[in-house]
């Protein structure tokens, strides 16, 4: 399948984008020959020539090229770039756990119905994904707030109810497809002759599912993607946030900004300023829907070869 | 019409049965919150307290009037658009396939933000407010929340509606048709586009699902008072029963949708027997 995969065009630009994305993403500081730490430092005021004073943060794209500045005078587009890996990587993450996830638990007693997890699929349709995420993460920091933990294990909690929020619906269809499967004479007959369960998941129904697989696991990077985005809006940012305060002493106006550089960590944090900085927001949003559509088409690449697999 | 009070009665017991799930979750895996003493009525945004009751039917109102406006504006454009393209020759019909598939890959997020600078952009350019693009006190707004609400559905629809009329157009009846003189226009509207209705029907479940994902951020960012926002803010017991608001009746359309197309599958493969 992977050697069909390199005869669709539109699916290996997918992949270059994001593979490109990525090592530009890891080695910017030396590919662009700047320094990371000085490309990311805040930038109180801008100077002219003279020394004097002209602007205040944010910069627009012309003052600050190539894409401006947010409210603390860092830069845009090195913020993006250098959250491009982290991004990607948790995306990726959180998309392939919840397929372990979901086919482990589908495994353990295929043959079940997992009424439990229907009624959640049905009352999760009505839900959107991001309010469910939210109600729980929201609690999640309320309880970080009163017995602080570590960072990592609070990344390691949200990361979990990000994959907890996808496993439900994705249980309910892989017990379709794998009983499906099951239900197949190859199978019976394979059961007969007295092989173990184990050996019958792993020879058989799994190597059946595996492109189903690929194509559930690219459909979750997209969901997952776009959870991230909403999250964001909601000034909720994996990896933990530091209260700053900004504006001068008579007006003090604490602002929450995220440790990890993620891009929906950016989004979340410009989205108070957005009349102020549109850019700030529109970049991070645009390089979203970029990865979105190169992601959209690998999609498109695998559905085409199961076409032509089938004919 | 054919619909069963019993498999509904059946749906519904699992829809209360995973939102309460849902709604003891949080506070079974976290703990509850001691700090925050408030009415169980009442739901809280930036610490100011909002009774649920009786404002909550107001801004249900308010949502589904957004919902179903974009629902029905995105499937008439939908429609009309699908009707223009397949009069256009075949290699610009590709090209709107593929435009649709680069569009369909925008986050919802994107277009609300873009749609809501280019009004703000108009206004500074040329000082013509094209619609508000906030809520103000008790200023409802509809028509920027309804056209951006109607984006991403109307993309989607468009691009199922294309890839039915491809399969519609080789079939039997409309070379009979064709072959009795009828110009294409003719069948097209008359013939076709029956057949695609019925058939659009089976996606009802996806596009209803995306845009109540939808409806919530475009509520969030233009800042409307709806029912998403309750249900963000409110916990516990406030939280399941507006859960049930929206489930309750999204759960019937379902049924009769589902119960219909089942039907109409029973027909066609009657038929082909």
């Amino acid at each position: 399948m992977i050697l069909k995969l390199f005869k669709q065009p539109q699916a290996i630009i997918g992949f270059l984008f994001i593979t490109s994305l990525l090592i530009f993403s890891f080695y910017w500081p030396s590919m662009l020959d700047v320094d990371k730490t000085e490309a990311l430092k805040l930038q109180d005021f801008l100077y002219d020539d003279d020394g004097r004073i002209i602007d205040a943060p944010p910069y627009s794209p012309s003052q600050v090229p190539p894409l401006g500045s947010d409210m603390f005078g860092k830069h845009i587009f090195y913020q993006v770039i250098d959250g491009a890996k982290y991004t990607i990587l948790i995306a990726l993450g959180i998309a392939l756990f919840r397929i372990l996830f979901s086919v482990g638990i589908t495994l353990i007693n295929p043959k079940s119905n997992f009424s439990f997890v229907n009624d959640i699929v049905q009352a999760t349709l009505y839900l959107p994904t991001a309010i469910l995420a939210y109600i729980f993460i929201n609690s999640l920091i309320m309880k970080q707030s009163m017995e602080p933990m570590s960072t990592i294990k609070l990344i390691l909690l949200q990361c979990l109810i990000l994959i907890g929020v996808g496993v439900p619906p994705l249980i309910s269809t892989f017990s379709n497809e794998i009983k499906a499967i099951l239900k197949k004479d190859y199978i019976t007959n394979t059961f007969a002759l007295g092989s173990k369960k184990v050996y019958v998941y792993y020879k058989h129904v799994l190597p059946e599912l595996s492109t189903k697989l690929v194509l559930l696991f690219a459909q979750q990077v997209v969901q997952t993607l776009i959870l991230m985005a909403h999250l964001g809006v909601l000034a909720i940012f994996i990896g933990g946030s530091a209260i700053v305060v900004l504006g001068d002493i008579f007006a003090p106006m604490p602002v929450a900004i995220p440790l990890a550089g993620e891009w929906a960590g950016i989004i979340g944090m410009n989205f108070a300023k957005i009349k102020a900085a549109p850019w700030a927001i529109l970049t991070p949003l645009t390089f979203f829907a970029m990865l979105i559509f190169a992601l959209n088409l690998i999609i498109q690449g695998i559905q085409n070869c199961l076409e032509t697999n089938k004919s | 019409m054919n619909f069963s009070l019993k498999s509904y009665l059946k749906r519904l017991r699992s829809i209360i049965l995973g939102i309460l799930i849902i709604g003891i979750l949080p506070a079974l895996l976290f703990g509850t919150n001691t700090q925050v003493e408030q009415n169980v009525w009442e739901y809280s945004i930036r610490n100011l307290k909002y009774p649920l009751f009786p404002d909550v039917f107001e801004k249900y109102q308010y949502s589904m009037t957004i919902f179903f406006a974009a629902l029905l504006s995105g499937l008439v454009a939908a429609l009309i658009l699908t009707f223009f393209t397949t009069l256009l020759p075949r290699f610009l019909q590709r090209i709107v396939y593929g435009l649709l598939t680069f569009l369909e890959s925008l986050p919802d997020l994107f277009i609300v933000v873009v749609l809501q600078f280019t009004v703000i952009y108009i206004y500074q350019s040329t000082g013509i407010l094209v619609a508000n693009i906030s809520n103000v006190y008790n200023n409802p707004i509809y028509l920027l929340p309804i056209l951006t609400l109607a984006i991403l559905p109307t993309i989607q629809l468009f691009k199922i509606a294309l890839l039915l009329m491809k399969d519609e157009q080789h079939k039997p009846y409309v070379t009979v048709a064709r072959a009795m003189g009828l110009s294409r226009f003719y069948i097209t509207i008359v013939h076709v586009f029956r057949n695609i209705l019925t058939s659009l029907v089976q996606y009802y479940k996806t596009i209803f699902v995306f845009m109540l994902s939808n409806l919530f951020i475009v509520e969030y960012v233009f800042n409307l008072n709806g029912i998403m926002n309750v249900l963000l803010y409110t916990k516990g017991v406030a939280f399941m029963v507006t859960a049930l608001m929206i489930a309750i009746p999204f759960s019937f359309l379902f049924e009769i949708a589902e119960s219909n197309t089942i039907k109409v599958n029973k027909q066609e493969e009657e038929e082909a027997a």
